[in-house]
């Protein structure tokens, strides 16, 4: 699996990947996963990347970009 | 925006192998620059499509002629070429419908360079394809726009206009002045946007080669083969297992 950008959430990450792959190979990609069965084990990754982003000084950085791809989701959404 | 680049490629892979691989996509061999991956947000909207915001951090080397161009106030916290840099992926599959749009952009150092990809990839045969992701069953297309704009030029002739008007006053600053205001903005920006085409070129291929390898040890090991290949990458990228 791929390193989490904060060593110290790679257990957690580990765990919440392990969980998704096969939720998204078993379930989601046969049209049966309508609910996400990971949510649980992404809150605790989640809380532990949240602190590293925020260290880090990037959550600032991903505020900018994502206030822009808002505008973009929907245009792109609309084109569909 | 400045439109760049664009692609078409067709995968002789089923659709759900090829979304599989993009999620699985890094650590493998073409991507020893990229140092780490995480999911910024997952959800599922109303109508059944998964959309996913990953973060990846770079390492990326700016190539001289680029250090060359850039002022010191920015160059300064480049060490022997060498920098980290973050890039935003978002994703959204549509499983039933068979596609999927992604966008990749960088976070930083956009004063310099934005460059957005964009990518859409569409199954090609529309037909159920069943259980069976992990063999070759149907092709999936993909057309890849990547766009970006250099805004160096605006911030160093900004730059020049004030330097001039402190000058003024100053006979030794005289011929600095000169230089700097007479280069050209679009002169930089060209200069900047050609040395990232080619650089772009290089990397859209390295990362096609990517997709490759993990399709491939998708269909001759499935899941259980993909993650192996990732161990082994790991552990040649950072010279130990995990960490």
């Amino acid at each position: 699996m791929s390193a989490s950008l904060a060593p110290e959430c790679n257990d957690a990450k580990e765990r919440y990947d392990s969980c998704f792959l096969k939720w998204y190979s078993e379930k989601y990609l046969r049209g049966k996963g309508t609910t996400d069965e990971c949510a649980g084990l992404f809150k605790e990754y989640k809380q532990c990347l949240t602190t590293a982003l925020k260290d880090r000084g990037i959550d600032k950085m991903l505020e900018e970009a994502r206030e822009d791809h808002k505008e973009n989701d929907t245009l792109n959404m609309r084109r569909k | 925006m400045v439109k760049f680049y664009e692609s078409t490629f067709t995968y002789d892979y089923s659709f759900p192998a090829v979304t599989l691989a993009y999620f699985l996509r890094y650590p493998n061999p073409y991507s020893t620059h990229v140092l780490s991956t995480d999911v910024i947000s997952r959800a599922i909207d109303g109508a059944g499509r998964l959309q996913t915001t990953r973060i990846h951090r770079k390492s990326s080397r700016l190539p001289p002629a680029v250090l060359k161009l850039l002022p010191k106030s920015v160059s300064g916290n480049v060490s022997g070429g060498r920098s980290e840099s973050y890039i935003l992926e978002t994703s959204t599959i549509d499983v039933k419908e068979g596609w999927m749009w992604t966008e990749s952009k960088n976070l930083d150092w956009t004063g310099i360079l934005s460059v957005i990809e964009k990518q859409e990839y569409q199954r090609q045969i529309p037909v159920d394809e069943g259980d069976d992701f992990s063999v070759g069953a149907g092709t999936t297309g993909v057309v890849t726009t990547v766009m970006f704009k250099s805004r160096l030029g605006d911030r160093l002739r900004a730059r020049a206009t004030r330097k001039g008007e402190a000058a003024v006053a100053d006979a030794d600053d005289e011929p600095k002045k000169g230089f700097l205001a007479n280069w050209s903005k679009t002169g930089i920006q060209r200069s900047i946007e050609a040395i990232a085409s080619r650089k772009t070129e290089n990397q859209l291929g390295k990362s096609k080669e990517g997709m490759m390898v993990v399709l491939e040890r998708l269909r001759s090991g499935g899941l259980v083969g993909v993650l192996e290949g990732m161990r082994e990458d790991r552990k040649s990228m950072y010279g130990q297992e995990g960490k």
